[in-house]
């Protein structure tokens, strides 16, 4: 379900212009509809795990944009993984036809 | 039998840690030293900067719960005077970060920087990659697999070739320098076309080297054997030389024998990570064909000649 900026600020408890700061940055990238940004769960995830580098882990600004962007490319790297362990699992390696030129 | 009550009490206190104790902190810590305990932690245990790891989540969970009982003053008295205990400090499960963004890539914040250079090499596990990086869907097109004989000499300078498919095509095939027999160029993108967007297959081609009379490769090095007059050993002199890359001339030392090797630098295949391999040349000394009086009456009329035994010479 889809939140509406409105219901994301009051459930993240983030205010009106630290939202702006972040979309700012692109460390949010909510959904662009004709009423308005929709913020997903993967976005309200995303805010908290901001929200906690920036209270408790104590990360500045610049901080928060080195590790949101090692973290996202931490998660392509699993995926990515998981997809050549399937890839792996479901391709046995097989016998190629080999073709004799005339 | 039901467990004596007294005793399930002890267990469960026993498996209950102290917030206190998972924090590490005494009971007399003061709110900043217990923030900055919880700070340290998190560092180390969050789930999003350790996805993957269960024991760091499970963890995290206990130091998350212990840290939202002792933050909140009025919990805290509560807990310290006897009122509640830890248990209920326990947070409801809250998805991470990671459990959206490992899942797909299908969102905003999907990088896949990260392995861009994985997928570019030609080794087998880049090929996996890039199969895998192509969805299910999108199918890509079925590898074919040809056969191309080449010289030697082509082999070893390189060479472009173009082969005739079955249906009447023509694939232009770039044979690297230092190619041996049996290898497989890959040409990707000219195999089978895929379904959707899932891209063509690879046309693989298995190189077959044909044996040269002259030459045999040694790895980088290419033997080569070359018949010499007895006059060229003996005295010896300039003589032509074939090599994959055209003949040279080379000068044949005085007093060589059958079986003398001489080097020819950089005349062999080329080498990985620069250079190339030597030519090595065998001599082998040939004499001229039929009888020839003059030689035997040298031969005759030369006493060193009968006392010399090669085979004594090969047994000390």
């Amino acid at each position: 379900m889809k939140l509406t900026k409105r219901e994301f600020l009051l459930s993240s408890g983030i205010e009106g212009e630290t939202l702006e700061l972040w979309l700012e940055h692109s460390w949010l990238i909510p959904e662009q509809t004709a009423a308005g940004p929709a913020f997903s769960e993967l976005d309200a995830a995303r805010a908290r795990l901001i929200i906690e580098l920036r209270d408790n882990i104590g990360a500045n600004e610049a901080g928060i944009d080195v590790i949101l962007h090692l973290v996202d490319q931490l998660n392509g790297m699993r995926w990515a993984l998981r997809q050549v362990g399937q890839t792996m699992a479901g391709q046995p390696v097989r016998d190629v036809d080999q073709r004799d030129l005339p | 039998m039901a467990r004596p009550r007294r005793l399930d009490a002890q267990l469960s206190e026993r498996a209950l840690k102290s917030p206190y104790e998972v924090l590490g902190v005494p009971p007399t810590a003061s709110v900043s030293a217990i923030q900055s305990a919880y700070r340290t932690l998190a560092k180390k245990l969050h789930p999003d900067l350790n996805p993957g790891d269960k024991t760091a989540e499970e963890r995290f969970k206990e130091v998350a719960a212990a840290y939202d009982l002792l933050s909140d003053a009025e919990k805290r008295k509560r807990f310290d005077n006897g009122e509640i205990d830890a248990s209920g400090a326990e947070k409801p499960q809250q998805r991470y970060y990671r459990d959206y963004a490992s899942a797909d890539q299908n969102h905003p914040y999907a990088d896949t920087s990260g392995f861009g250079d994985f997928a570019e090499g030609d080794d087998p596990f880049a090929e996996l990659f890039r199969r895998s990086q192509r969805s299910r869907a999108n199918r890509r097109g079925d590898d074919l697999h040809y056969r191309l004989a080449i010289d030697f000499s082509d082999s070893i300078a390189g060479a472009s070739k173009r082969l005739t498919l079955p249906d009447g095509g023509t694939l232009e095939v770039k044979i690297p320098a230092g190619l041996v027999d049996g290898q497989t160029i890959r040409l990707r993108g000219k195999g089978a076309p895929g379904i959707g967007e899932g891209g063509p297959g690879d046309a693989l081609i298995q190189i077959d080297v044909l044996p040269d009379p002259r030459f045999t490769r040694d790895g980088d090095d290419i033997l080569l054997e070359l018949p010499v007059s007895l006059s060229e050993a003996v005295l010896g002199g300039k003589v032509r030389v074939p090599t994959p890359t055209g003949d040279v001339t080379m000068s044949v030392p005085k007093g060589s024998n059958t079986g003398t090797t001489l080097r020819l630098k950089g005349k062999g295949a080329p080498r990985r990570g620069g250079g190339h391999g030597d030519e090595l040349v065998r001599l082998k000394i040939v004499l001229p064909r039929g009888e020839d009086p003059e030689l035997t009456a040298f031969v005759s009329g030369w006493p060193k000649g009968k006392q010399f035994n090669p085979r004594e010479e090969n047994a000390s």
